[in-house]
């Protein structure tokens, strides 16, 4: 919800927002309408490849470990976010604007 | 879209439902009602199913149940299937509040909200539109007014039978 509503902030760094969860289509897409998410949702099931791939996948629960990260426009990770206690912990854009901005040098 | 390709749009806009792209399928669901039933989605192909996500303490849920309990009594004989799916409650709760308003069609548990999740609901009511051959129609996210004109238009046009014609107010 932190990620809607600061939309328009990332928007103006030139930032596309991605989702990636290992939920269905279907739930993605309730999800989506029922919080009126204005950036993309993409499903990684069954298979769990990029999940997998980006090294946050939970082996107990299949789903993925709450974690942000920044590529660039060459497709370079630029810096991650891995959240303990994901499922409990708010995290306000703020901490991820700030570090954006730093590494974009707008700060 | 489903809806567009079947003239339903202009019941889902009348509703404001989501509709779903053509094909979209939800997924299978079992659970046991509060009267220790099971219930699938997959065992009710052929016939229309609501589904309506709800919980005891929504307000909002609260006036759409006498509506689905009537649409049950009055189309459940013409393949209408309601299914309701409690948001994390016990069977106790349930129990006592489909006694209070004389709810008789099924209501499954889901305790540790597996259904919920399945499905995406974050917020109840929310309620979906299955076909007769296992698409999703529609999405409704909030309440709505399930005994309206447009309502009942709408399932009755995915029954293919005016079960409900005679008593569209």
């Amino acid at each position: 919800m932190a990620r809607k509503a600061d939309y328009k902030r990332f928007e103006a760094l030139g930032i596309q927002n991605l989702a990636v969860s290992a939920n269905l289509t279907f739930s993605q897409q309730t999800f989506a309408e029922s919080l009126k998410l204005p950036f993309p949702l993409l499903s990684d099931f069954p298979d769990r490849k990029v999940i997998r791939a980006y090294g946050v996948l939970n082996d107990k629960t299949m789903i993925a470990n709450r974690s942000f990260f920044l590529i660039d426009p060459q497709g370079i990770i630029r810096k991650k976010w891995l959240i303990e206690n994901g499922p409990t912990t708010v995290v306000y854009s703020d901490a991820l604007l700030r570090d954006i901005e730093a590494i974009l040098g707008k700060r | 879209m489903h809806a567009a390709s079947d003239g339903l749009a202009p019941l889902l806009k009348a509703l404001d439902l989501r509709g779903y792209p053509s094909g979209t399928r939800p997924p299978n669901f079992s659970g046991d009602t509060v009267d220790a039933h099971q219930v699938s989605l997959a065992a009710l192909r052929g016939k229309v199913v609501l589904v309506n996500f709800w919980a005891s303490w929504c307000v909002d849920c609260r006036p759409e149940m006498p509506a689905l309990e009537r649409l049950h009594r009055e189309a459940g004989g013409h393949g209408l299937a309601v299914i309701g799916i409690n948001a994390r409650e016990n069977a106790q709760t349930v129990r006592r509040y489909a006694r209070e308003l004389d709810l008789t069609f099924p209501l499954v548990l889901d305790p540790n909200g597996a259904i919920n999740t399945l499905y995406g609901v974050v917020g109840v009511p929310t309620t979906f539109l299955i076909d007769r051959d296992g698409r999703a129609v529609s999405l409704a996210v909030g309440p709505r007014d399930w005994e309206s004109r447009a309502a009942r238009a709408l399932i009755e046009s995915l029954l293919g039978d005016p079960a409900l014609r005679s008593r569209t107010p």
